[in-house]
């Protein structure tokens, strides 16, 4: 008989703040060595239910508990945190916040240090739990110096060597590229294996976390379960739509197509698929592919000119020259570090070329300010909390035309057309403080809007967010962007996003550009991939195994795929 | 990345102060910095500003940055003894009984001996106090600082929040960059050549206030954090960076125990015996 390690009974939680609860008639039980993936949308309850699970909840969060909650055998009520935290390791979403040490070493030694282990044991405990997640080359490493990739291994290496029973991982994937992404899940497998604990990951990203397997899928809803099962169940049927999460890009290709999965096809891996009963229907999908010719406008909005950076002598872009056109999507993509956000503070004007041209609009931008940029580019952060600053959404998008000194006729105006355009005319008089995330998001973009800006520079406009809010911020932005005939530059990591949402990608790696080209193609690049840390999508894996040609197939897809957002609007 | 740009060291050098481990160092430092402090006596000064001199030298700092700091400390304390002499010319006379005038400018401003040396003396004492922090500074990480304080029996959740902050600080500078950058493209303008004094302080607002938020947000998260990795958990904890001390280590702190003595030996000898002038003037 397998040990139950977590157990939940008829448990309910209420936060203090709120006048609803957040999870209702918990009944859940996680036994000794399984794997198992939390999964639900945004505010779904997912992340109060790991807090359970670590015992942040009842103990640093207040509210109202009902029904049991027990980790190895004990309530949680009944256990301080410290307790609860010999036998969970957490490791958080944000791994800057986690990362408390000043090296990499110390930061692992955390929690060793507050048991007061002596120091020889430290240094050897340390070594060994770095070992594992292959970071003992970077013991004395500074924060700064490490990607997210890395300074996550560290988190789990800083929770491993406590010797707890459980790993919880909360959104390991949301800060990584995809590269990095992948090395996260094969880590996590490893550990699983290696160490024999028992692991609760709490994701949206269904696919990325499938790239290993899980034995059991808890399926979450505005903070109910509505659903325990397998992968191969989960994915046969019809709840990831229902729910709003996003297929594997492989299972939506085989509806596309018109194929039925069952459960016999072992759907839960593109390597494992069985896709015998079904090639012939895909052969035949891949047979009605035409391909398009984009057409794009001539009017060239931007002209970057062998532009190269160096900041102390450090050359960070090289000879990078690249143009857009007026109502062209265009994702910059590439590993962090690469140049992508270099480029981005270039382009605004904190700083300037050492060699090399940035026209816009055909006129040097050289002498524009950073204020006259901003009539030119909209920039709008990834943290919307970075940039709002007034109480009501009427203020904050009527800041930068006051600070220009317009009339307050003028103002009200243009404030009040933006705020029709981005659908906020109704919530003008609201405080800011009342929306969700996704609309402070787009008052945010209202309000770059404001100085009709002919480029809008969105930095990780999804990060964070799940298929549902997704999707809506997109179309959004889909929408501004035909509405206003706007240039619009995504950076990020997301390549669903590339691939659905723009119509070309600009791959930086090391500080060179190193491919402007259909997404599809970028993708279908072996050399592209491998220098920017992007990922070979399912589709690439699907069209080999049917002998086609990855390009063809992931365009034919995307065709299909914009053809649905499209009749779904 | 090149950590020699600061004061602060993150990271250590191998040098033979940066080996001590930081319950000496900061015991060291504590020390010397008491007997500067209680002191006003060259006798004592100079030793110790020779000793912390030699201490900056041995531990290849960055000079560059060093240069700067160092200016800055001597330019504000030749103001201060300026404006020590202004408030009051005949200080010498105060501290070393008598008056030997040199140069008489007007009835009340004169130039003395006496005067001079006791600028003197206040000049090299402020530089001495300088350089003991100095060699501190540049051969502690924070981290061993907090060890070194935890070792004295200072709470440890004081020493942390030393730490913690050192730790953050390049990561809230970041966050100020980024909202800045939006800031200004929104149109604050932070040109002194375009807008006054008054208003680009109050446009500087509009940068605090995210940056104060989104801070605040951070540090629940960090404290989470920590409190699922058992901080708090005792009343004392060890350090990962603390090394056993080494013959070297025990040899310092005798060095530095023998000091705190003499300067215990002093200061109340200079009570029970006061010296009949105020302050040792060998003139």
């Amino acid at each position: 008989m397998k040990k139950p390690l977590i157990e939940f009974k008829d448990f309910s939680f209420r936060y203090k703040s709120q006048t609803e609860a957040t999870l209702h008639d918990i009944n859940l039980t996680i036994y000794q060595h399984e794997k198992v993936l939390l999964l639900g949308p945004s505010g779904s309850g997912k992340s109060t239910l790991a807090h359970c699970i670590n015992g942040l909840i009842p103990h640093s969060f207040e509210g109202e508990v009902k029904g049991s909650c027990k980790i190895a055998g004990v309530e949680t009520i009944d256990a301080s945190i410290f307790a609860l935290s010999k036998h969970v390791g957490t490791v958080l979403q944000d791994s800057d916040a986690q990362f408390v040490g000043l090296s990499v070493g110390e930061d692992i030694a955390f929690a060793l240090e507050n048991q007061q282990m002596n120091r020889n044991d430290m240094v050897k405990r340390v070594f060994a739990s770095a070992s594992l997640v292959g970071m003992q080359d970077f013991l004395s490493h500074v924060p700064y110096q490490l990607s997210g990739g890395q300074k996550q291994k560290v988190s789990m290496a800083g929770v491993i060597n406590e010797d707890v029973s459980i790993l919880l991982f909360d959104e390991p994937l949301a800060a990584l590229d995809p590269a990095m992404g992948k090395t996260a899940i094969e880590l996590i497998d490893d550990l699983y294996k290696q160490l024999g604990k028992t692991v609760v990951i709490i994701e949206h990203r269904l696919e990325d976390v499938l790239h290993r397997p899980v034995d059991r899928i808890l399926l979450m809803d505005e903070g109910r379960i509505v659903a325990d099962m397998t992968p191969e169940q989960l994915l046969t049927s019809n709840l990831l739509i229902q729910y709003g999460i996003r297929e594997p890009l492989y299972v939506s290709a085989l509806k596309h197509a018109g194929c039925e999965l069952s459960i016999e096809d072992s759907p839960a891996s593109i390597y494992q698929l069985d896709l015998s009963r079904h090639q012939k229907k895909l052969l035949d999908f891949s047979s009605t592919f035409i391909s398009s010719q984009s057409t794009s406008s001539q009017d060239i909005v931007l002209t970057v000119e062998d532009v190269s950076f160096a900041y102390d002598k450090e050359l960070v872009l090289k000879d990078v020259s690249f143009t857009l056109r007026k109502g062209e999507r265009v994702a910059v993509v590439g590993k962090n570090g690469a140049g992508k956000s270099t480029m981005a503070k270039l382009l605004c004007g904190v700083i300037r070329p050492n060699t090399g041209r940035i026209l816009v609009e055909q006129e040097d931008y050289l002498h524009l300010t950073i204020k006259q940029l901003g009539e030119r580019f909209g920039y709008v952060m990834q943290n919307p909390n970075q940039m709002i600053v007034k109480e009501m959404i009427f203020d904050e998008v009527a800041l930068a035309l006051r600070l220009r000194g317009y009339h307050e006729e003028e103002i009200l105006a243009k404030v009040i057309e933006v705020l029709q355009i981005c659908g906020l005319h109704a919530m003008r008089n609201w405080p800011i403080s009342a929306l969700s995330y996704g609309q402070k998001k787009r008052v945010t973009i209202a309000s770059i809007l404001a100085l009709s800006p002919k480029v809008l520079i969105l930095d990780e406009p999804t990060a964070g967010q799940d298929y549902r809010h997704y999707t809506e911020m997109l179309s959004f932005i889909e929408q501004l962007q035909k509405q206003l005939n706007l240039t619009v530059i995504f950076i990020t990591h997301d390549m669903h996003l590339a691939i659905e949402y723009t119509d070309r990608a600009i791959v930086f790696a090391d500080g060179e550009l190193i491919a402007d080209d259909q997404v599809f193609k970028v993708l279908s690049n072996d050399d592209v991939i491998a220098r920017a840390n992007l990922k070979q999508t399912s589709l690439y894996t699907l069209a080999t195994r049917l002998q086609l040609k990855p390009e063809e197939f992931i365009e034919h897809f995307i065709q299909v795929e914009r053809g649905k957002i499209h009749e779904s609007e | 990345m090149n950590q020699n740009k600061f004061l602060i060291q993150v990271t250590l050098q191998d040098t033979f102060l940066h080996r001590l481990n930081g319950e000496t160092k900061v015991r060291l430092f504590v020390v010397g910095l008491v007997a500067v402090i209680m002191s006003f006596d060259l006798r004592i000064l100079v030793p110790i500003l020779l000793a912390s001199s030699l201490g900056v030298l041995f531990s290849k700092p960055n000079w560059k940055s060093i240069r700067i700091v160092f200016l800055i400390v001597v330019g504000v304390n030749l103001l201060n003894l300026f404006l020590f002499y202004l408030a009051n010319p005949s200080l010498g006379e105060y501290w070393c009984g008598e008056n030997t005038i040199i140069h008489q400018f007007s009835t009340r401003y004169y130039v003395s001996v006496e005067t001079l040396w006791y600028l003197l003396v206040r000049f090299i004492k402020m530089v001495t106090s300088f350089m003991v922090s100095l060699w501190f500074i540049i051969t502690i990480t924070p981290s061993q600082f907090a060890a070194g304080l935890a070792a004295h029996r200072v709470p440890y959740k004081v020493a942390t929040i030393v730490s913690l902050g050192f730790r953050y600080i390049p990561d809230i500078a970041r966050d100020y960059e980024n909202i800045k950058l939006s800031m200004q493209m929104r149109g604050v303008e932070l040109d002194p050549k375009k807008a006054s004094i008054s208003k680009r302080l109050k446009q500087s607002l509009l940068i605090l206030i995210p940056l104060i938020i989104t801070s605040f947000d951070r540090v629940s998260t960090i404290a989470n954090g920590m409190d699922l990795r058992g901080f708090g958990r005792g009343k004392r904890r060890s350090y990962y960076v603390e090394q056993d001390p080494t013959v070297w280590d025990k040899r310092v702190r005798f060095i530095t125990n023998v000091i705190f003595i003499l300067s215990i030996v002093y200061i109340v000898g200079s009570m029970i015996w006061p010296a009949p002038t105020n302050m040792w003037c060998p003139l």
